[in-house]
């Protein structure tokens, strides 16, 4: 059942309905009829359909994409597809009934196998201002730069998604956005009128949040890392300089500004690198955590102490081996593939004398034996030997048969193949109702019976003719005739047996 | 079309078995081994006389062992060898020369050294054309095999296995039997792609060889030549080792059998078949009188 979409009966109505159009052209209605909450009813399955549809077409394009993939890249079974469904010797359902398995089963996570773009640390530094001659610069923005503005920024896109296009056009929340000290370097006066002074404090809560959860990983020591000097006297700790705002200079706090800027940068791209599996439209992940700082801060976490530990000092390769258990194959008449499935021969039967005798004959020949290359052939010999290899000749009779495929036209010899091939699938069909023991199977090996007969009267009977017509004499169709007579005297038996049991 | 300088390698195996040569020196005088061998230098030169590249290796197999007769290990080059060749007089191209006396002296001390042993009669051709084998590795290469003898059922599982390493190493298998028919020569000729042939006369073997088995097989494709027999490809049931068309085989072991039974006689596996249900007759229900 597909679900192409939905119709509800507008308010005004005293009957509420909703009106529900499948793929095939036919629609259901279905009157709420519960007087109290029917409005109420009508709605939740509104917006039940609606959050459920966009998930469901997706699910059915993919199914549709399948088929034509599948279709595409196996000939054969587009040939197949051709000859059987399409001249509807039987329906789609069935053609693609054994087919599909995968598609409805697998986790649509794993089926999209496309793999996630990450996001370029240098995406900010692609725009690239340009001056456009009027003491003014030119941003370009391209649409994959927005996108990695708010993968990386989530308090931006909020913005965005706050703004425009209410408030502001887009052009005017870029300009705006490039404009506000937010974006530049030194971030020294974020003045209050700005949109994104917001953003600049939610950062600035997200990178502290992120040095107060610190590294979770117990061999990497973060503080080692800090400059030390062992000079002048070895272990004299020269103090660390002060951070504190007052006693910095100008120079060092737009410095400290940078880097610090750079950091978070750093941290949010990677953060938006790993979050897996969110499309920027899905709507279930803008419900959760709207700080979108802290929610990176998350991701960040490295794994539990003990994994880590557990990871260093552990080495997959050198454990011992989880195979399955198996049985060890128990060979009584091991003898046997010695020989192998070669039948007995009639073993000439030599008496030791007999081997005494060869082997000295033998022996006593080559003794002395110089090669006589001047008289190896006589021109009697020679000459049979020519015209047993000649054409008529003794050694090549068998060669006079001409071969059946240089007989028959490639035409020909082509839509055999794909009369074997449809009637293969059919009769795969019909065979696997066996044994028929429920009501379904019984159906459909009768449909299976009544498409065989289909299939022989639409496809093989003008063949015949056609093969006859051309004056083939061979019998090209025999064997095909014989399967489909298989079959019939088969399910003749089995509806006689049937009726049998029915009186 | 052949690539210039390209070099082909002909192996020839010859069937010495020392047993049947002698018996058929009995009953043949006109072809003995010396007369096959004398073809089969022939052949050799042949090959080699059709391009500076090609080359050829000559291997006895006897039932003891197999033997390289050509080129052999007791070869030096320059020394013997040119005594040799000027002695011969016939102005004959060196190398043929030198390998003909080469193979000559090789098969003399092969069959020298043939001991009688009641045990093994049988002609060691697995091993033989493993050694081949081991020759074309990295060039191309084929295989000429001269049959004598019968075939040895208990190589079978080596044979084939020699046969299709030779598939996949896309050498040629080609069989030229002087006797009885080989199945497992059939065989190896049908999946290698060479050529089984069954000669009517042994004497005109020279003939055969280089009508039939000297051309290499692009040059095959453009000359009529007896056409591939039908192989029969039927097994044998282990159980009575008749040639069955429709049999059992064991999914445990592989062993084929003619007949369904519950236990594998070769690894003692059970199988359960479903027989088909019995269908109970009705009971009529016997009518009450009244």
């Amino acid at each position: 059942m597909l679900l192409l979409y939905f119709k509800i009966s507008p308010d005004g109505k005293a009957k509420i309905q909703l009106q529900l159009v499948l793929h095939t052209g036919e629609s259901t209605t279905f009157h709420f009829a519960n007087e109290s909450s029917a409005l109420k009813d009508r709605d939740a399955t509104k917006e039940l359909l609606q959050q459920l549809l966009p998930k469901f077409k997706k699910k059915a394009n993919k199914e549709l994409e399948e088929k034509n993939r599948m279709l595409q890249e196996d000939p054969v079974l587009f040939q197949l597809y051709k000859d059987l469904v399409v001249s509807q010797v039987i329906s789609a359902e069935e053609f693609w009934a054994n087919r599909l398995g995968g598609i409805n089963n697998t986790d649509p996570a794993v089926v999209n196998n496309k793999q996630e773009v990450g996001i370029s640390g240098a995406f900010l530094a692609d725009i690239r201002p340009q001056t456009d001659g009027c003491n003014g610069l030119r941003y370009n923005l391209t649409a994959d730069i927005i996108e990695s503005i708010f993968r990386t920024y989530p308090a931006v896109k909020q913005k965005y998604s706050e703004n425009v296009p209410h408030n502001l056009t887009e052009k005017e929340f870029w300009t705006r956005f490039f404009q506000s000290h937010y974006f530049h370097r030194d971030r020294i006066n974020t003045g209050t009128q700005d949109i994104f002074s917001e953003c600049a404090k939610q950062d600035e809560k997200g990178l502290k949040s992120l040095v107060i959860q610190g590294v979770k990983n117990p061999l990497v020591d973060l503080l080692s890392l800090e400059d030390k000097t062992l000079d002048e006297g070895y272990g004299i700790c020269t103090t660390l300089p002060s951070t504190s705002n007052a006693n910095k200079t100008v120079k060092e706090s737009s410095n400290s500004a940078i880097i610090k800027r750079f950091n978070h940068h750093s941290a949010m791209v990677l953060a938006a690198g790993s979050r897996k599996g969110e499309a920027p439209t899905d709507q279930a992940s803008e419900t959760s955590s709207t700080d979108g700082n802290s929610r990176d801060s998350d991701f960040f976490q490295p794994p539990v102490k003990k994994v880590k530990l557990q990871e260093a000092i552990e080495y997959e390769d050198l454990q011992r081996e989880n195979r399955p258990k198996t049985v060890a194959l128990n060979l009584k008449k091991s003898d046997r593939y010695a020989h192998g499935p070669v039948p007995l021969q009639s073993q000439h039967y030599t008496t030791s004398q007999d081997i005494i005798n060869s082997v000295n004959y033998i022996r006593h020949e080559m003794m002395n034996y110089k090669p006589n290359l001047t008289e190896v052939l006589s021109s009697t010999a020679a000459s049979s030997a020519i015209a047993a290899l000649s054409p008529g000749g003794v050694l090549m009779q068998a060669g006079a048969q001409q071969a059946i495929n240089q007989m028959v036209p490639t035409e020909v010899q082509g839509e055999l193949k794909h009369l074997y091939v449809a009637a293969g699938e059919l009769l795969r069909h019909f065979w696997s109702c066996f044994p028929v023991n429920t009501p379904f199977l019984e159906e459909k090996v009768m449909k299976m019976k009544s498409n065989l007969e289909r299939f022989q009267v639409t496809k093989l009977c003008p063949f015949q003719e056609k093969i006859q017509r051309q004056y083939l004499s061979t019998n090209l169709t025999g064997h095909l005739e014989e399967m489909l007579q298989t079959a019939y005297s088969k399910f003749h038996i089995w509806q006689t047996r049937r009726m049998m049991r029915k009186t | 079309f052949k690539v210039p300088d390209e070099i082909s390698l002909l192996v020839i195996v010859v069937d010495v078995n020392p047993i049947w040569w002698g018996q058929q020196a009995q009953r043949e005088q006109e072809f003995t081994l010396s007369k096959c061998l004398d073809a089969v230098m022939v052949m050799g030169n042949s090959h080699m006389a059709m391009s500076r590249t090609n080359k050829l290796a000559v291997i006895a197999s006897h039932c003891q062992d197999s033997h390289f007769l050509y080129p052999s290990k007791s070869w030096k080059a320059g020394d013997d060898g040119a005594d040799d060749a000027s002695s011969s007089g016939d102005g004959k191209y060196e190398l043929l020369s030198v390998a003909n006396n080469l193979i000559a002296e090789e098969i003399r001390n092969v069959m020298s050294k043939t001991e009688v042993r009641g045990n093994s009669t049988d002609t060691l051709l697995a091993g033989t054309l493993a050694k081949a084998l081991c020759l074309g590795q990295e060039i191309k290469s084929r295989i000429l095999v001269i049959k004598a003898a019968e075939d040895c059922a208990l190589q079978y599982m080596n044979f084939m296995n020699v046969i299709f390493a030779a598939q996949k190493q896309n050498i040629l298998i080609d069989a030229c039997v002087l006797d009885s028919n080989s199945g497992l020569l059939q065989q190896a000729c049908d999946i290698t792609g060479g050529l089984y042939l069954k000669i009517p006369q042994q004497v005109a073997l020279a003939q055969y060889l280089l009508w039939v088995f000297l051309p290499d097989s692009e040059q095959r494709s453009q000359l009529v030549l007896p056409p591939p027999a039908h192989v029969d490809y039927r097994a044998a049931c282990f159980c009575h080792r008749n040639l069955i068309e429709i049999g059992y085989v064991c999914s445990v072991c592989l062993s084929i059998f003619c007949n369904f039974s519950p236990i594998c006689t070769t690894c003692e596996t059970a199988f359960k078949i479903q027989l088909p249900q019995m269908v109970k007759p009705k009971k009529k229900k016997l009518k009450q009188t009244t």
